[in-house]
């Protein structure tokens, strides 16, 4: 009687893969004819963009363009979403011109914060738009085939960057995208190192903060900030690579798609899969998030503060004030403390809290008072505690249940707060060194 | 009654088009990237009066029992028993992408190749003889261009057609492994409840594969020791 092992030796899978082989190499010779062609285009642009020392500098400069792109075209979109708020805002000012309290809800409260937040949807869909042309054209693997190999020597599996690009949209499909990483230690790892990736909803952040205290530089500035944030990802794989995951990545083997000429219609429809999450994140969190803001910063203890106050005295100034101390050395004061307590609940907040307490003090262009209280300094801490500390109260739910367990969602939290502190602390010291420590200075 | 369809094909070769194209209304994020369905995703469609339940399941290479993704696609096909298997196949990569061809064949399942990407297939410079390649593999396949929406309606003829008369697919190897096949599905005929849930061939392929979830399966029946003479 035959025996497996006389038929197909001592590895009977592989040699069956093999049969399988010979079998559709037969069926082939009689149903298939290959032409030379020479090399394709796809070829031929891949000599260029995979190249061993082009490869990364290209993806820095795609990157860069990219954000570039989002911050220009945006500007006049802003302002027509800005025009149009105005004057929606000066009608129901005098609508309401009778009553100080209701005046002040929906001018400090929902057109101060929530509409203040709406035309930074501009740089998010446009952002969103130029992501979906790079993934659709193919480049989006690339990227990770180009990163792998300065991944590869840090001890990363270079598959972790295709959630790591994903993250530039949301951190929490990022995170679920980590399912097709193959390795239990390589899937933790990059589900523990991509909140640090800049997500959309930190954009706003940066928009306003890179116009009031850095005009001229914007792109730039916020091109740094997702550098940053690439830097820190991978610094965190690399950390936890070394420390609680020890081993070695699992062998990276990913097909690379050919190139397409990504369609208008597929790119738009896919920016607006995207960017829809945040339209309805601002038509009910953000609405709902300002009334209640516009309460905790208009009322203290004391009751209704009244017209133009001293908002430190309020709920929100109070709330603010418990955690200033500990960022006193970065030149927070209550206002940012605040703000960093409310966006933990969306990155967007910020901004909307901002804006909110800023109105309600009286200041109607947000930009200038920031830049009269603040020194960019103090700025630049600000936008990397932003992008750097918890990421949103969603994305610690996402790491929750893709990690299953809240061991390292808490060490994720706790680490993420340590490693923000660390690096604005290095920046503001670093920007107060060459003069930029000073308010009104840039 | 509902016609229930699976799309299965080696990741990137266009499922998630076919799935939009087939399904009215669906617009399920298509990347150009492997393993963009992570999850599988369902919709449905109406054909000549029919309903059909369209089920996209993971892109994957093979269905071994080692990686999650391809245990997932493999019990379904297995456990829910599709009614029609449509089978994605890249076109400008027949080579690879038959493989996991011969694979759901060796499953039994009523196959539809759609051979996909047709227009990159014939800038490679390949010209393919679907006819021939249909009758060799003894499967209807359909030319697609799923990108420009080309082929979509022969391909749901060719489901209808699938669903109406089920014809499951048979896989024949050459006769020393055929020997083999046929000496463990005879033992393996015994366990009735066995090899009406898993069809026999395969379960003999997957036993000379040593495959872990099968072998799971056999031990501690009766059935053990039998199959262990014949690899001894």
């Amino acid at each position: 009687m035959k025996r497996v092992k006389a038929v197909l030796g001592d590895d009977p899978e592989i040699a069956f893969a093999e049969k399988r082989y010979n079998m559709i190499g037969e069926i082939l010779e009689e149903c298939l004819t290959k032409t030379e062609t020479g090399m394709t285009f796809s070829d031929k642009l891949d000599k260029v963009l995979l190249n061993k020392y082009l490869g990364i500098p290209i993806f820095l400069i795609l990157v860069w363009a990219l954000f570039q792109f989002s911050i220009e075209a945006s500007g006049v979109f802003m302002a027509i979403i800005e025009t149009a708020l105005v004057t929606v805002g000066e009608f129901f000012g005098t609508l309401l011109a009778g009553n100080e309290m209701a005046a002040s809800l929906v001018q400090d409260g929902i057109f101060g914060g929530f509409a203040f937040i709406l035309p930074f949807l501009a740089p998010i869909f446009l952002m969103f738009l130029g992501i979906a042309w790079l993934e659709d054209s193919g480049y989006f693997a690339r990227a990770a085939f180009v990163m792998d190999k300065l991944l590869r020597k840090l001890g990363v599996h270079g598959k972790t960057f295709i959630p790591m690009m994903l993250g530039f949209g949301c951190n929490i499909p990022a995170i679920m995208a980590c399912r097709s990483i193959e390795g239990e230690k390589d899937r933790m790892i990059s589900i523990l190192s991509n909140p640090y990736i800049s997500c959309g909803a930190r954009l706003p952040v940066y928009v306003l903060f890179a116009a009031a205290f850095f005009p001229g530089f914007e792109g730039s500035v916020i091109f740094s900030m997702y550098i940053l944030g690439l830097a820190v990802a991978i610094f965190t794989a690399w950390l936890l690579r070394k420390t609680f995951f020890k081993g070695e990545p699992e062998p990276f083997i990913m097909e690379l798609p050919i190139y397409r000429v990504p369609t208008l219609r597929a790119s738009v429809l896919h920016m607006w899969e995207r960017g829809v999450v945040f339209l309805k994140k601002a038509g009910t969190w953000l609405f709902l998030g300002a009334i209640i803001l516009w309460f905790m910063s208009a009322f203290g203890p004391a009751g209704y503060l009244g017209i133009d106050p001293d908002v430190s005295v309020s709920y929100t100034g109070i709330l603010g004030g418990l955690i200033q101390p500990i960022f006193a050395p970065l030149g927070f004061d209550w206002r940012l403390g605040a703000a960093l307590i409310f966006a933990f609940l969306a990155k967007e907040i910020a901004v909307e809290s901002l804006g909110i307490i800023f109105a309600i003090e009286g200041d109607i262009a947000i930009g200038g008072a920031l830049a009269g209280v603040f020194s960019p300094a103090t700025a630049a801490a600000f936008m990397i505690f932003i992008l750097l500390y918890i990421p949103c109260v969603a994305a610690v739910g996402t790491i929750k249940s893709e990690t299953n367990s809240w061991k390292w969602t808490l060490f994720s939290v706790v680490y993420s707060i340590i490693i923000a502190y660390v690096i604005a602390a290095i920046a503001f010291a670093l920007l107060s060194a060459i003069g930029l420590g000073v308010i009104g200075g840039a | 009654m509902t016609v229930r369809v699976a799309l299965i094909g080696n990741p990137n070769v266009g499922k998630s088009v076919i799935f939009n194209n087939l399904v009215p209304g669906a617009r399920q994020h298509v990347g150009n990237w492997p393993g963009k369905t992570v999850e599988k995703k369902t919709g449905k469609y109406r054909y000549n009066g029919e309903e059909y339940e369209l089920v996209d399941l993971p892109g994957c290479y093979s269905l071994t029992a080692r990686a999650v993704d391809e245990l997932v696609s493999r019990t379904y096909i297995l456990e829910e028993k599709p009614d029609v298997v449509v089978n994605i196949v890249d076109a400008s990569n027949v080579e690879r992408n038959l493989y996991l061809t011969l694979l759901l064949m060796e499953l039994e399942a009523n196959i539809v190749v759609a051979l996909n990407q047709m227009d990159v297939a014939k800038s490679k410079g390949y010209t393919i003889r679907t006819e021939k390649l249909a009758s060799r593999l003894g499967i209807p396949v359909v030319e697609t261009i799923a990108t420009q929406k080309v082929g979509m309606e022969m391909l749901k003829k060719a489901i209808e057609n699938a669903a109406k008369s089920p014809k499951p697919a048979f896989l024949t190897y050459p006769s020393d492994i055929e020997d083999l096949i046929e000496k463990l599905v005879t033992i393996l005929s015994v366990d009735a409840s066995l090899v009406t849930h898993h069809p026999a061939r395969w379960l003999a392929i997957k036993l000379i594969e040593r495959d872990k979830e099968v072998l799971e399966m056999i031990q501690g029946t009766a059935l053990d020791s039998k199959i262990e003479e014949v690899f001894a």
